[in-house]
């Protein structure tokens, strides 16, 4: 935690960066929140811990930070993943970020909870990047990250051996607990669109109604455009109010980018973005 | 609004399935129509009369006319529209003839079909925006790929015309394979004789500008504007400097190292060579795969015997740009080598006939190698194994072509010429000789080609026999042939001295990669596609892109010629005018909410989309978005699908109009 709060001062008092985003203590236990330091003073505030669960790339794209200068970031890997993949789709000037990049043994799935074997995220138990493979500076130490089945996989698998019919049941059903709030999209690094196709009107591509043919339309689109883009940081399940299992979807996606085309978002500065390469042996055949 | 509703027979064509009338009289209720009425053919001067009438008298503000594909007909009716003072982008086409009455038997059901498509157009063409189309400049100034005959005739065609030409070879020298033939059919002039002129006029043309042993590396723009990067490989040698005396060749020490490629591997040629005598230009190339200076670092006996200086052992490729408002694409053909020399495109087969394991077992440009005076035996017909004359020639017409299961399916269209050709050259040499010819059919289609062939046979006597070679070996020093004549229904066996096979032609191994390059489309075999197998025989659908040769299928020399001739005719009708017209209907940038994520920049094909930067009043940068370059955009629509905003629509084509489209369903 000292290192933390040291480097930030550095950083703050030197001029390397104007503001640090990272996170400060909750209000309640198990909890932390976003935080943005402006001072040393505020440097002191900030924390490292297994409540640091808010992916904070999703603030780089706001743009009373696009006009900051340089801006620090305390990062996790998976969320040092939002960053690269953001700065390849030209949203991030690779030259005004600052990552302070944190070794990372797993998180909470949710804020509040105690942290042990139950209850690390899923993502942590599939994690390549518990070091931050794109940092500035490298902060904290690993630990073992605890384990517990998968059962998100398993459910995965369950719905890949449905029918057609069934897996449109299932998703119906899902889907019909979705009240448009848009706090997935909210919460999502990626989906940094300044109009939303969802906020078009003329034409509505996206029924506003909680018609079947809008929640569809909604939760399938925002997955098609995350695909092979999603980061895979689960913030959009965590903020989903109605509990939609939405990382299924974008885990599935993820899946198949990595299956089909070898394709991880985010790994690599340097590797196409798999949406915006056309390759004549790219495989067709898995799309039916 | 107040539109018009045209519904056309189209003859029978779509009066046979659709009721016009009925259509007509159903579209005159739709919201908005103020006019509607069917006419037998739309198209013609008075059913074009109709549309412009009714624009001027019944005051219309848009038209639709219901007919043939907009393929067919959609600036005929636009310009009617224009000329009685409509913009001409307020008109739809519905196509009631491809999409209805040719795939439809019901006439019914077709009938309320071609109602629906009607409806459709009608609702578009509410939502329709007054457009006016993109003036672009034209660069009068013509790229040509390739320096064989083709190349050459339409190179010298443009420059004669007055407009200047950059011709590119991939060879050290132009003359492609045509300067390898001995004689030509049907009139057995000399080949060398008839195009060395050409190729020298080629050089000495103030117009043109020669780049050899130079490849096309990207082409970037559009018609009228093409930006063209083109390698220029490295001779080592200074074309500047270089006099082309031969010195360095003579006195290079690298004797039987390398194959003449020229020569088809009859002959061994230096590590410092010009292909042949009559080289243009008379400059010669360094081959480092042999040169003991680039192996070994010792050597440089050129360096020594070269009076001025000319070689240069670390001259790197170097690359030039040229702009230029056409291309004309005359890359050739290659002559499938079956297993000699396999290269990944060619089908392997025709082991049976030895061809790469009996040094006697030729292909047909061996053969004019052989036959040709400045040929390794200086016209001699001399066996490549012993030089000695060879008493019995027999020929394999269609190895490789017409042949579905080693080879291809489609003709090679000139081996039944050049067969005649070589066993008429061999009978004209060696008297005494015998020479067998096995074809399938006798393709003399041409001028005095039907007259060459009987020529051959009943002045020349060489003997055709019709059937397929099933196996040659060698026994005793002879190459035993064995086939069968399907006429007499026999077999047959002949004992050789030497085999010539006509093996076929076939497309450059790097044609595809060419095309890519381009944007032309290709068969499977390679060869390029033309815009229309009828009436656009020598453009492809890229615009400002034209065919010449055998690029484009096998084809004979008059044939090159003449379409190298209308390459260049097509090349000179667009520099006709300044200006050429485009349509208005390309992409747009909304630029309030575009967030810049630059996806549709990494789609576009046709490297339109460009960097914008906003900046506020104090000239600080706020945001960068993408940006279409009018002149370059297809309006091809990729980037409005990849766009996860919708941020970029397709004028003409936008959301709303596809929109109402659909619902108009």
């Amino acid at each position: 935690m000292n290192e933390l709060r040291e480097k930030a001062k550095e950083l703050l008092q030197n001029g390397t960066v104007k503001v640090i985003i990272g996170y400060v203590e909750g209000t309640t236990p198990n909890r932390t929140k976003p935080f943005i330091a402006r001072s040393v003073e505020d440097a002191d505030k900030l924390v490292f811990n297994k409540f640091c669960v808010n992916n904070l790339a999703v603030y780089l794209t706001r743009k009373e930070f696009k006009q900051n200068g340089v801006v620090g970031i305390v990062a996790k890997g998976c969320d040092v993943k939002a960053i690269v993949q953001l700065i390849q789709e030209n949203q991030v000037n690779k030259d005004d970020v600052y990552i302070i990049g944190m070794n990372c043994s797993g998180v909470v799935s949710d804020l509040g909870e105690e942290f042990n074997e139950n209850t690390v995220a899923v993502k942590c138990l599939h994690c390549t990047v518990h070091t931050p493979h794109l940092h500035h500076t490298l902060l904290g130490t690993l630990e073992e990250t605890p384990k517990h089945e998968d059962k998100n996989f398993a459910l995965m698998q369950k719905i890949d051996s449905m029918t057609a019919e069934e897996r449109f049941d299932f998703w119906e059903a899902e889907f019909e607990k979705c009240v448009k709030c848009y706090a997935c999209r909210q919460a999502c690094p990626m989906c940094y669109c300044e109009k939303c196709i969802a906020d078009k009107s003329v034409p509505r591509w996206i029924e506003s109604s909680a018609h079947k043919r809008g929640n569809f339309a909604w939760n399938m689109i925002r997955a098609f455009h995350l695909a092979g883009r999603c980061v895979g940081c689960n913030e959009c399940e965590r903020a989903c109010p109605a509990e939609i299992p939405l990382s299924l979807l974008n885990r599935k996606m993820g899946m198949t980018a990595k299956k089909e085309f070898d394709y991880v978002a985010g790994m690599n500065l340097n590797t196409p973005t798999l949406v915006g390469t056309y390759d004549v042996n790219d495989r067709e055949d898995f799309i039916k | 609004m107040r539109i018009g509703v045209f519904i056309c027979h189209c003859g029978e064509n779509i009066g046979r399935t659709v009721d016009c009338a009925a259509v007509a009289e159903s579209c005159g209720r739709f919201p908005g129509v103020a006019y509607s009425i069917d006419n037998k053919y739309m198209c013609s001067d008075p059913g074009q009369n109709v549309v412009k009438n009714a624009i001027r008298e019944k005051n219309l503000d848009a038209v639709v006319v219901g007919s043939c594909s907009p393929h067919m007909h959609e600036k005929t009716f636009r310009k009617a529209c224009a000329d009685a003072g409509l913009n001409p982008y307020l008109f739809e086409m519905a196509n009631l003839r491809e999409h209805c009455s040719w795939v439809h038997e019901d006439r019914i059901e077709a009938t309320k079909k071609a109602i629906e498509l009607t409806r459709i157009a009608v609702e578009k063409v509410k939502r329709n925006d007054p457009l006016s189309p993109i003036r672009v400049p034209v660069t009068k100034r013509s790229l040509v790929i390739g320096g064989g005959i083709s190349g050459i005739q339409a190179a010298l065609d443009i420059a004669n015309a007055g407009f200047e030409v950059v011709l590119v070879e991939k060879e050290p020298s132009i003359g492609g394979h045509m300067s390898q033939l001995s004689e030509t059919f049907p009139t057995l002039d000399c080949s060398q004789c008839i195009l060395t002129p050409r190729m020298v006029e080629v050089y000495q043309h103030p117009k043109i500008k020669l780049l050899t042993y130079s490849e096309v590396e990207n082409v970037e723009g559009f018609i009228g504007n093409f930006k063209v990067t083109v390698r220029k490989k490295a001779r080592s040698i200074d074309e500047t400097k270089c006099n082309g005396c031969g010195n360095c060749q003579q006195k290079c020490p690298i004797k039987k190292k390398a194959y003449s490629e020229f020569e088809e591997n009859l002959a061994f040629r230096p590590a410092i060579y010009v292909p042949f005598p009559q080289a243009v230009p008379n400059i010669p190339v360094i081959d480092r795969s042999v040169c003991t200076y680039y192996q070994t670092g010792k050597c440089q006996m050129c360096v020594k015997v070269c009076g001025r200086e000319a070689i240069m052992f670390n001259q790197e490729d170097s690359f030039v740009t040229e702009d230029v408002g056409s291309i004309i694409v005359a890359t050739g053909y290659k002559l499938y080598t079956i297993d000699k020399k396999p290269d990944e495109s060619a089908i392997k087969g025709y082991g049976e006939y030895g061809y790469g394991k009996y040094k006697d077992v030729v292909d047909g440009l061996q053969f004019e190698r052989i036959a040709s005076a400045s040929g390794p035996t200086s016209g001699e017909i001399l066996r490549p194994s012993d030089k000695t004359v060879p008493k019995k020639i027999v020929f394999i017409q269609c190895v490789g072509s017409r042949d579905e299961a080693k080879g291809f399916s489609y003709c090679s269209k000139i081996c039944c010429m050049y067969t005649a050709k070589h066993a008429m050259l061999y009978k004209h040499k060696v008297h005494e000789g015998e020479a067998y010819v096995f074809y399938m059919d006798i393709r003399a289609g041409g001028k005095g080609y039907d007259e060459f062939v009987r020529r051959a046979i009943e002045e020349d006597h060489v003997k055709y026999i019709r059937g397929r070679v099933s196996r040659i070996y060698e026994e005793n020093g002879k190459y035993i042939v064995k086939g069968e004549d399907t006429l007499s229904n026999m077999p047959v066996t002949i004992d050789a001295d030497m085999v010539v096979l006509a093996t076929a032609m076939i497309a450059q191994p790097n044609a595809p990669k060419l095309a890519q390059t381009i944007g032309m489309s290709y068969d499977k075999y390679g060869f390029y596609n033309e815009a229309h197998p009828k009436l656009r025989p020598v453009e492809v659908s890229t615009a400002g892109v034209f065919l010449a040769g055998a690029c484009q299928a096998p084809k004979d020399i008059p044939e090159s010629v003449a379409m190298a001739s209308a390459a260049a005719s097509k090349s000179l009708v667009l520099f006709g005018s300044d200006f050429l017209e485009r349509e208005p209907t390309i992409a747009k940038v909304n630029e309030s909410v575009c967030a810049g994520c630059f996806y549709c920049q990494k789609v576009c094909a046709y490297n339109a989309i460009e960097k914008k930067e906003i900046k506020d009043r104090n000239g600080n940068v706020v945001k960068v978005i993408a940006y279409v370059n009018s002149g370059l955009c297809q309006g091809c629509g990729t980037c409005n699908a990849v766009c996860p905003s919708k941020s970029v629509e397709l004028i003409g084509f936008n959301d709303e109009q596809i929109y109402a489209e659909i619902n108009a369903l």
